[in-house]
């Protein structure tokens, strides 16, 4: 088995390492065509025209763009992100600061997401046929067209205003001070021994886990739904109820295996799209990931940061795609035909 | 009379979906003479008022007024402007992008199916949200620019799902037959191949109006879409974010608005697809 995946998985690496070369060129080409000059912009206001100037052939803003490109990409490839004009720090600092924040949030809203999608297929598959499936359906169709951006505000109301329940805002209770460490808080605050930072941490989780979660279960609903009716067309299924397996068996032990796959691929995909909506969520939030780091670059011009953001986002999403896909080559053998 | 009606006018789905985009588009385009005030028209006396019905509201402020005292009903209804202009325009674009793309690579195959395929995966790379602001930070504010970014960001979902339908169609006996008889590629496409996935393609642009919809209330949101003097959903929003315990209606009715036009757009291209994919059982299309 081992030496039939390895060189497929050594494919998918090569390209993930070409896809993210054309990407940095393209936030390159995109963010140099702008009308803001940054070298103006790292200045005092008092700089005189010739300061600036020397600045900009300090900044190598008076290069031919491809030179430009190229000095930026070994930069970056010695870890030099350059520095923040707005923050006057480490780009690669910052990044690294807020990044554990955002992948925790999207780990755990994949997890929320997975489990009310596969629980939601499987209802959705119970009730085909019967008088439920039409109300089921329109409900399925109402949940998709709430985005995480709207699900976060909504929440924000019920919970945060209405109910008074839980709070919304940042990623702590003002008065904790964030414990030093890995920047995964659930995992600081256990290790530090601290179980009312872990608590507070957790209720500041609750809704925007929640908003992303529900907004990307939908899809995976309808998906593992639909490939379950389609593996119940099969043969076997037909064979297994002759050998009188019960339903249940039937269902958990022989068309899950089979249905279950092109919904973990699906999922795959989705946890990509879903790290990118935690952009949205964390503005909404006011929660002090890569998003709102992200946004304010974006208000003020920041090069070097949105640069770099934009990297790291596209660096998450081509892992997360590589691992799924190899996940899904260790589970279906009929991938592994070259 | 029913009966003369073609069969995607009859589904419930399609008529419903209809009628609410009627509501918003026309609300659009008769914004000056629906909206009782002017919706830039600031009322600093009369700041943050709730709806009319409760408490502390005002007759002639319907659904209350936001943090600059500006009529928050006015309001929505020229923020149907910008949502259906950029509806519109936005996935009509990326469809048309997608699709050209889609036929080419579809239809061909081999290299140019390759390079376009390449390039669909690295837009896939890009998490949309995050495309769309650093196109809006490299083209700057303004509608025409929202239109465009979405049309950058957006194409891929047309391009992916149709090629796949393109590359089934294209294989079909019908379609050798057209070439066998003499038909160029050009016309082999738009007379044998493009009648054959129209449908897919009507149901994509639906439901891209929606996602256009969403893009452009967030990038208003975080202030990367219209200026500022142009009322727009995403705008009202961030307005009422920051003044949430003031006013909590406020960010309820750019919400519901907002959902209301996204699932407009999702039950026409629902109900599309169920009437007019003709792999479909007919049970299925109720």
């Amino acid at each position: 088995m081992l030496t039939t995946i390895i060189p497929l998985i050594g494919r998918r690496l090569a390209i993930s390492v070409f896809i993210l070369l054309i990407v940095s060129v393209l936030l390159f080409l995109v963010l140099h065509v702008l009308p803001v000059d940054p070298a103006a912009m790292s200045m005092p206001p008092t700089a005189t025209i010739a300061e600036i100037e020397a600045k900009r052939i300090e900044m190598g803003l008076d290069k031919p763009l491809p030179q430009q490109y190229l000095i930026w990409l070994s930069q970056v490839l010695h870890g030099d992100f350059g520095t923040s004009i707005h923050f006057r720090r480490g780009v690669l600092g910052l990044v690294l600061d807020t990044l554990p924040a955002t992948i925790e949030l999207a780990v755990l809203s994949m997890i929320i997401a997975s489990v009310l999608g596969i629980v939601g297929g499987l209802v959705l598959f119970h009730v085909r046929g019967t008088r439920k499936e039409p109300a089921m359906d329109f409900g399925s169709i109402l949940l998709l067209s709430i985005p995480e951006f709207l699900w976060s505000l909504f929440f924000i109301l019920l919970f945060g205003v209405a109910l008074h329940v839980l709070p919304f805002t940042g990623r702590l209770d003002p008065d904790m001070r964030l414990p030093l460490g890995t920047g995964f808080l659930l995992f600081d605050s256990l290790a530090a021994g601290r179980p009312d930072i872990f608590w507070s941490a957790v209720k500041h989780m609750i809704l925007p886990c929640f908003a992303l979660g529900i907004a990307f279960s939908p899809t995976i609903m309808r998906v593992l739904r639909s490939s379950l009716i389609d593996v119940y067309q099969e043969d076997y299924i037909h064979l297994a109820r002759l050998r009188g397996l019960s339903e249940r068996r039937i269902l958990v032990r022989h068309a899950l295996k089979n249905a279950i796959l092109p919904t973990l691929s699906l999922m795959g995909v989705q946890f990509g799209f879903l790290f990118g909506g935690t952009l949205l969520v964390e503005v909404i939030y006011s929660y002090p990931g890569l998003g709102n780091l992200m946004v304010d670059a974006v208000r003020n011009a920041d090069l070097p940061i949105i640069q770099a953001v934009g990297l790291a986002y596209c660096l998450v999403v081509l892992v997360i795609n590589t691992v799924v896909d190899t996940f899904y080559l260790v589970l279906n053998p009929k991938l592994r035909i070259r | 009379m029913i009966r003369v009606l073609p069969p995607w006018l009859r589904s419930g789905r399609v008529l419903a979906g209809l009628v609410i985009v009627a509501i918003i588009g026309l609300c659009a385009v008769f914004a000056p003479y629906l909206a009782p005030h002017d919706p830039n028209e600031q009322n600093l006396v009369s700041t943050l008022l709730p709806p009319a019905w409760t408490e502390g509201g005002d007759v002639s402020f319907l659904l209350g007024t936001d943090s600059l005292g500006r009529d928050v009903l006015s309001r929505l209804i020229y923020g149907a402007r910008v949502a259906m202009m950029v509806a519109v325009f936005a996935s009509l674009g990326a469809m048309l992008l997608g699709a050209v793309l889609a036929y080419i690579a579809g239809y061909f195959g081999g290299r140019v199916d390759a390079l376009i395929g390449r390039a669909v995966d690295v837009w896939m790379s890009f998490p949309p949200v995050v495309l769309s602001l650093i196109l809006m930070v490299g083209l700057g504010v303004g509608l025409r620019n929202v239109i465009l970014a979405i049309i950058v960001v957006d194409w891929t979902r047309f391009c992916r799902v149709l090629r796949a339908e393109v590359m089934v169609v294209a294989r079909k006996d019908y379609v050798s037959a057209a070439r066998l008889v003499g038909f160029s590629h050009w016309r082999t496409i738009t007379r044998e191949i493009v009648p054959a996935t129209l449908p897919l393609l009507i149901t994509l642009v639906s439901l891209e109006m929606g996602i256009a919809v969403i893009v452009e209330a967030i990038l208003s949101f975080v202030g990367m879409s219209v200026s500022a003097t142009t009322p727009a959903w995403g705008q009202m929003v961030a307005d009422a974010r920051q003044y949430i315990y003031d006013n909590p209606w406020n960010l309820m009715f750019p919400i519901f608005t907002i959902f209301l036009a996204v699932f407009g757009f999702n039950m026409l291209g629902d109900g599309l697809r169920r009437t007019l994919d003709v792999r479909v059982t007919a049970t299925q299309r109720v």
